[in-house]
């Protein structure tokens, strides 16, 4: 062996040392995972007896339409996760924006401000959850509130949660809530870098905030816009603890989304045969969202 | 003369702009405002409802629900879970993150964007045959077993994230470290983590609130409420009959507290951290 190749060997064999560790991980807690979730998809079981009954495309199909008892439910959740989908990175995009700007364009209180705009995501999660619970109880804080700024028309006496017309609503209202704070900071870092001699040409030829606002900022920005909405996307597609913690699902399926039914089937259906069912509604969302990334790309390639 | 008016206009826009920046404070705050309240108040006052600033503040609530529902215990048990998640991200991919930054090896293209594509598997996808593989595996309501799987699910985000940030570290650094006589592991130690703190700390930041709080592999995975975090100790407390709403917000802000340190401690990275991988 001549001295180059065995140096050549040696860098090989740095570069896969370096990358063992990942790859071990990922041979232990993903390709079992991956294989073993796609199987179930096409069998039933309810985790317990020790074979599987093979069914095929069963699972998929009864999901989609044929079973009564169970397709109506998921058009639903998906209808609801649809509108999540939607509304929720569009909210967070029509609230960061604006306040980026805003806290860009004042100089005094602006990092103790950026800090405390931060808070919602740093804390997001169950603890806030909980708090938001207690807010929108039927005797809590928002109908208090609602009730002394003489808006009493507002509450809910039920409380917002439980009332069908308002749960979904307010949830992703919280959702918009906890999701502005990354928005807003991406922002921020977007427009501390356009160039302050653009801004202020801008200026000089009499356009208002707004209108450079419309004109210059948001175009330059529109990578970061993308980045947001499609970290949103993926977030709004796959993340159900909000519902499962607030809501779980009601009041009845008022709130539920494809995710929460997924881990309905897997893990709260007792001895019935549902793991198979779980498994292929969890690979739909898959292949849903590998669409929609796709779908993204294309649309992020023309606009170039 | 225009100008007073000119004058006059930018002021009165600062102080709408202050007025609506101070208004969405007021909304990112609500809800811990009330955690706290609540926190502080006993059982009749929280019932009574409506006022914000509690009439007869006490420590008791807050002491109760760390002593006697021994959110100590549940306190430490989270700790043991993030720690260790952020360490073995940390560990595990910035090794990886490395190797395919500046490594020459057969496959390195392919390993990178398979990692990254790993992205888009949804967590609720692979949630059941977790659960399952670690019943087979006997680690299944560990802590480990909480461990793997949340550092093997922080795999894209981070190998992206920190590929990119040893990407921007100049070759000539490397160049000149080799002279010296460095191995690739010193270079690494020395050289490339150094210089990428603001992105490891981004990372860790990024591992460490959503380990933290999470909850859904947790409930269905443990069983020994010795094991519990955080998190399902609140829901537990949260399932009675009637939930009393002062403990329930004593035991969120216990969660939230120590997040809301750690992020004002990191912040000055954190902040640099994301606004580098915009500009990326």
């Amino acid at each position: 062996m001549t001295a180059r190749r065995r140096s050549r060997w040696r860098r090989w064999l740095a570069g896969y040392a370096f990358v063992a560790p990942a790859v071990a991980l990922f041979l232990l807690m993903g390709l079992y995972t991956i294989g073993y979730g796609i199987s179930l998809s096409f069998a039933k079981w309810n985790g317990f007896t020790p074979s599987w009954d093979w069914v095929g495309l069963r699972n998929y199909l009864d999901l989609l339409y044929q079973d009564p008892t169970l397709a109506p439910d998921l058009h639903r959740a998906a209808l609801n996760t649809l509108v999540v989908m939607i509304a929720v990175p569009v909210g967070t995009v029509a609230v960061a924006l604006p306040l980026a700007v805003l806290l860009n364009s004042v100089r005094r209180l602006r990092g103790l401000l950026r800090s405390v705009f931060f808070l919602p995501y740093v804390t997001s999660g169950i603890a806030v959850y909980y708090a938001w619970r207690y807010l929108l109880e039927p005797d809590g804080p928002m109908n208090f509130l609602l009730r002394s700024l003489g808006l009493g028309s507002l509450s809910r006496p039920q409380g917002f949660l439980a009332d069908p017309s308002t749960a979904l609503p307010t949830l992703i209202v919280i959702m918009i809530w906890g999701s502005v704070p990354v928005a807003m900071l991406l922002y921020l870092a977007g427009l501390q870098s356009i160039n302050p001699n653009v801004l202020e040409a801008a200026q000089i030829d009499g356009a208002g905030s707004v209108r450079t606002v419309r004109h210059i900022v948001w175009p330059l920005l529109r990578p970061i816009t993308t980045a947001i909405l499609l970290l949103g996307l993926r977030d709004s597609m796959q993340g159900f603890q909000i519902f499962l913690v607030m809501t779980d699902g009601g009041p009845a399926g008022h709130t539920d989304v494809v995710g929460l039914q997924a881990y309905h089937l897997a893990f709260f259906k007792g001895l019935s045969p549902t793991l198979g069912l779980a498994s292929a509604l969890g690979w739909m969302i898959f292949i849903a969202a590998l669409l929609l990334t796709v779908a993204n790309g294309r649309m992020l390639r023309s606009n170039r | 003369m225009t100008a007073p008016a000119a004058s006059r206009r930018p002021g009165g826009v600062k102080v709408v702009a202050y007025l609506a920046l101070v208004l969405y404070a007021a909304v990112s705050l609500y809800p811990f405002l009330w955690m706290a309240s609540g926190a502080f108040k006993d059982r009749i006052e929280i019932l009574a409802g409506g006022h914000l600033i509690p009439a007869r503040p006490t420590w008791d609530t807050l002491l109760q629900t760390w002593s006697r529902l021994h959110f100590l215990d549940y306190f430490l048990n989270s700790i043991k879970v993030t720690g260790l998640t952020v360490l073995g991200v940390l560990a595990i991919y910035s090794l990886a993150s490395y190797a395919f930054a500046v490594l020459d090896f057969p496959g390195r293209r392919f390993l990178f964007w398979f990692f990254v594509a790993l992205l888009f598997v949804p967590g609720i996808t692979v949630l059941l045959p977790v659960v399952i593989l670690e019943d087979k595996l006997g680690i299944l309501g560990t802590h480990l077993g909480l461990v793997l799987p949340f550092v093997n699910g922080m795999a894209p985000l981070t190998v992206l994230m920190l590929t990119n940030a040893f990407r921007s570290v100049p070759g000539e650094l490397r160049d000149a470290a080799r002279v010296d006589g460095a191995g690739e592991a010193r270079i690494f130690w020395r050289v490339y983590l150094p210089l990428s703190r603001p992105t490891l700390i981004t990372v860790g930041v990024l591992t460490a609130v959503p380990t933290w709080n999470e909850y859904v592999l947790t409930r269905v995975s443990l069983n020994d409420d010795a094991r519990y975090t955080l998190p399902l100790a609140l829901e537990n407390l949260a399932s009675g009959n009637v939930p009393e709403y002062n403990e329930i917000m004593a035991g969120s802000l216990i969660i939230v507290v120590p997040v809301i340190l750690l992020f004002l401690a990191l912040q000055r990275y954190f902040v640099a951290g994301l606004a580098g991988a915009v500009k990326d």
